[in-house]
């Protein structure tokens, strides 16, 4: 009985979460494309001293009072800065940094002072207080739900609601405010509609995981979906996934490890990050290693089988000594290549399977016709010819041989007098 | 210590006679040298346009702290700190990292690296707390800072660092300036610029743990960024910026540590903050020249000058601002043709 209460509890505690976090994702798409992420950080610092002052003239945590002064002290965080910024000539850089830090110590003296009067403590200010959100409760339509969760859903519907509604004009300002501009789009109506949102949403998130971690909500989601898709509107359905999922995994790792579900949200939130730049399908670090290491496996391969090719050319033979190969890359190519049978070795000479100099006759057939081409429209010394063709001979297809063939139209010899083989029959 | 006359009796007055011990002095000297450095250090970052560096440094040491306790298992000031200085590098090498391999933006790689560092020292300090490992109360002091438990030991250390730091800035000071006003011209000169940068990264790393203890891992930042600001209003030269800031840091440290000593409950770090946005937006107000009241009595000035049709005479300080033509002349000359048009 007493577990199935704090079952309960928990699901509830991990629910708002969720509501939250998701809500926090929503505005960071938008954040970071704007490249706006530190004012998002800047915001949910600056909130506090509004919020406090907020609950000290009578409003409740989650009341309309409370979201009123947050929102206020959010425009004034970024009205300040601009006037600073216009006033004094101070880059807007520093002027937000001394701004969020000076509203967030104001308060945070604030709440110490008052700590005694009103339900906010610096404790919470800074780690949330989502384990206690699922104490208080009110009831909707017969069922008793916390108040924090009843709030986090008005905050998601609201954002959400708020974002939907402007979103052609907030996604056209995001990527061109000057062309929205000119299209007679109310920029600044926008861009005060986004920081409002912020603001609710930090509010929303400042009461689940405390004000400094807002900005993980805020941003890391939105980071993490940007590696994985590139359209916008897939990107913000990812980042709010990925925000709904962490908030769930942190929540139930810290209470597994009895420690903060703040705390944990964010290193899940930073895991998601992690794994996104790792695996992120075609520019994570994992994708381009493999594509990199493919490339060189085919170069490696294709390397090995002209050196045979050429060997057997100059020796004037079907099999030929080869000398070592000058890589360890090449050198595993070469005992593949043997173990697929498409080079095979014959008392101390190595031969090429049919396959194996047609696919040969191509690499050098790409080679000579670059060098030819270079040799006639490049002005390089002979002798220079051969490394860019050594490279290139990899990255030229079947189209690009004919239309260079039918280009130079001369003999099939290229510059150093060695002939160029035919294209391979289909 | 003369300088340090005013505000001891200040402690005096505040907490009674006899409560001023030895102990708080000398904290009140190591913090108010902090206060300095970090005014010093942060003029560089300032004028070298990264004003806010230090911030991802900053969260992370939280984790480095919680770290290095549950590696010792006590509360040595040192160690804790020596973990925060290897969480501070690592967090700015996880920034370097993200900008290397990931095209996430260099706002959001900032932003992502504050928050999931902090979020790791809140879930170890959380889980420590929650445990109730022995000797571990306390370690929540170092979110918001609290001078009120150090030692005059770890003073000494943290004045020792901080002298350390700023004697490094009077030894390079000319290659500072250089590198902040004109890199293109130290990197031509044959200077080592990333080399001096990262001297400057580093320094900014060690002001923000060595100014932990006293304004805590959420505001350490406001320590290297609100002095130089505030100093900015008041001077042009990069010698008086460094120094001037350097007291303004001091004076606001030493505001924290004596305001705080008479309130116990109140944390170190929001009031040295506010005490250094005070001093900041009299300066945006009232700084010659600079300040808001100056640049408005040299409009009034000049529209009186302008509107008795003295064009000619401003002074200097005018004319170093971009100064609009006076309208009504642009307008008269533009009028002239097409009443000579019209007249045809």
């Amino acid at each position: 009985m007493a577990s199935d209460a704090s079952l309960t509890v928990h699901a509830w505690a991990m629910a708002t979460a969720a509501m939250v976090s998701a809500s926090c994702g929503l505005v960071g798409g938008l954040l970071v494309v704007r490249r706006m992420s530190l004012l998002g950080d800047a915001i949910a610092h600056a909130v506090l001293p509004g919020i406090a002052v907020a609950v000290l003239a009578g409003g409740s945590l989650g009341g309309p009072a409370v979201f009123a002064g947050a929102v206020a002290a959010a425009l004034a965080t970024v009205w300040l800065t601009q006037a600073i910024h216009a006033g004094v000539g101070l880059a807007e850089d520093a002027g937000a940094g001394v701004v969020f830090t000076s509203l967030f110590a104001l308060g945070v003296v604030i709440v110490t002072l008052a700590a005694s009067r009103i339900d906010l403590d610096p404790e919470c200010v800074l780690f949330g207080i989502l384990e206690l959100a699922a104490f208080d409760r009110v009831r909707v339509g017969g069922l008793l739900v916390p108040r924090a969760f009843v709030t986090a859903v008005v905050v998601f519907l609201g954002v959400a609601g708020g974002l939907a509604a402007s979103w052609r004009w907030q996604v056209f300002t995001a990527f061109d405010p000057a062309a929205a501009r000119a299209a007679g789009i109310p920029v600044g109506l926008v861009t005060s509609l986004l920081l409002a949102a912020t603001a609710v949403a930090a509010v929303a998130g400042f009461e689940a995981v405390g004000a400094v971690l807002v900005v993980a909500m805020l941003v890391v989601p939105a980071a993490t979906a940007e590696l994985l898709v590139q359209r916008m509107h897939w990107l913000v359905v990812v980042a709010v996934g990925v925000a709904i999922a962490a908030a769930c995994g942190g929540y139930a790792l810290a209470w597994r490890w009895n420690t903060s579900a703040a705390g944990m949200i964010a290193v899940v939130l930073g895991g998601c990050y992690a794994v996104a730049v790792l695996m992120a399908p075609g520019d994570g670090i994992l994708a381009r290693a493999i594509a990199r290491l493919r490339l060189e496996w085919r170069v490696a391969r294709e390397d090995c089988l002209a050196r045979i090719w050429r060997a057997c050319e100059a020796e004037g033979r079907d099999a030929a000594h080869v000398g070592d190969p000058q890589t360890w890359l090449e050198r595993m190519a070469g005992l593949w290549l043997e173990r697929r049978g498409v080079v095979r070795r014959k008392n101390g000479c190595v031969t090429l399977s049919d396959h194996g100099r047609r696919e040969a006759e191509m690499v050098v057939r790409s080679h000579r016709l670059w060098e030819a081409w270079l040799g006639r429209h490049a002005e390089l010394p002979i002798d220079h010819l051969h490394p860019p063709a050594e490279w290139l001979e990899h990255h030229v297809g079947a189209a690009m041989r004919d239309q260079i063939e039918a280009e130079l139209s001369a003999g099939q010899v290229d510059p150093h007098g060695r002939t160029i083989p035919p294209e391979a029959a289909g | 210590m003369p300088p340090l006359i005013g505000p001891v009796s200040l402690v005096a007055v505040a907490s009674g006679p006899g409560l001023v011990s030895y102990n708080t002095l000398v904290v009140l000297g190591g913090v108010a040298t902090v206060g300095f450095a970090a005014g010093v250090v942060g003029s560089l970052a300032l004028l070298r346009k990264r004003p806010l560096v230090g911030d991802a440094a900053a969260h992370a040491t939280l984790a480095g702290v919680a770290a290095a306790f549950l590696a010792t298992g006590r509360r040595d000031l040192p160690a804790l700190l020596g973990g925060a200085l290897v969480a501070a590098v690592a967090a700015l090498a996880v920034l370097v990292l993200i900008r290397r391999v990931a095209r996430t933006r260099d706002d959001a790689a900032t932003a992502v690296v504050i928050g999931v560092s902090f979020g790791i020292g809140l879930a170890l300090l959380a889980g420590i707390t929650a445990r109730g490992i022995p000797g571990s109360g306390g370690l929540e002091q170092f979110l918001l800072g609290h001078t009120a438990a150090l030692t005059a030991g770890d003073a000494r250390l943290l004045a020792a660092v901080s002298l350390a730091a700023v004697a490094i800035v009077a030894l390079g000071f000319k290659e500072a300036v250089v590198l902040c006003f004109d890199p293109q011209f130290a990197a031509a000169t044959g200077w080592p610029v990333g080399l001096l940068d990262l001297v400057l990264v580093a320094l900014v790393a060690v002001m923000v743990v060595v100014g932990l203890p006293a304004a805590g891992a959420v505001l350490v930042t406001a320590l290297v960024v609100i002095p130089p600001v505030a100093a900015r209003q008041w001077t042009d030269r990069a010698g008086p910026l460094l120094v001037t800031a350097g007291v303004i840091g001091l004076t606001a440290a030493v505001t924290g540590v004596v305001v705080t000593a008479s309130r116990p409950g109140l944390s170190t770090g929001p009031v040295i903050v506010l005490a250094a946005a005070l001093i900041c937006g009299v300066s945006f107000l009232v700084a010659p020249r600079r300040g808001v009241i100056a640049q408005w009595l040299a409009r009034v000035r000049r529209e009186r000058r302008w509107a008795r049709g003295d064009l000619s005479a401003w002074d200097l300080a005018d004319a170093d601002e971009a100064v609009p033509l006076p309208l009504p002349a642009v307008s008269h000359v533009a009028a002239v043709p097409l009443r000579g048009a019209d007249g045809k």
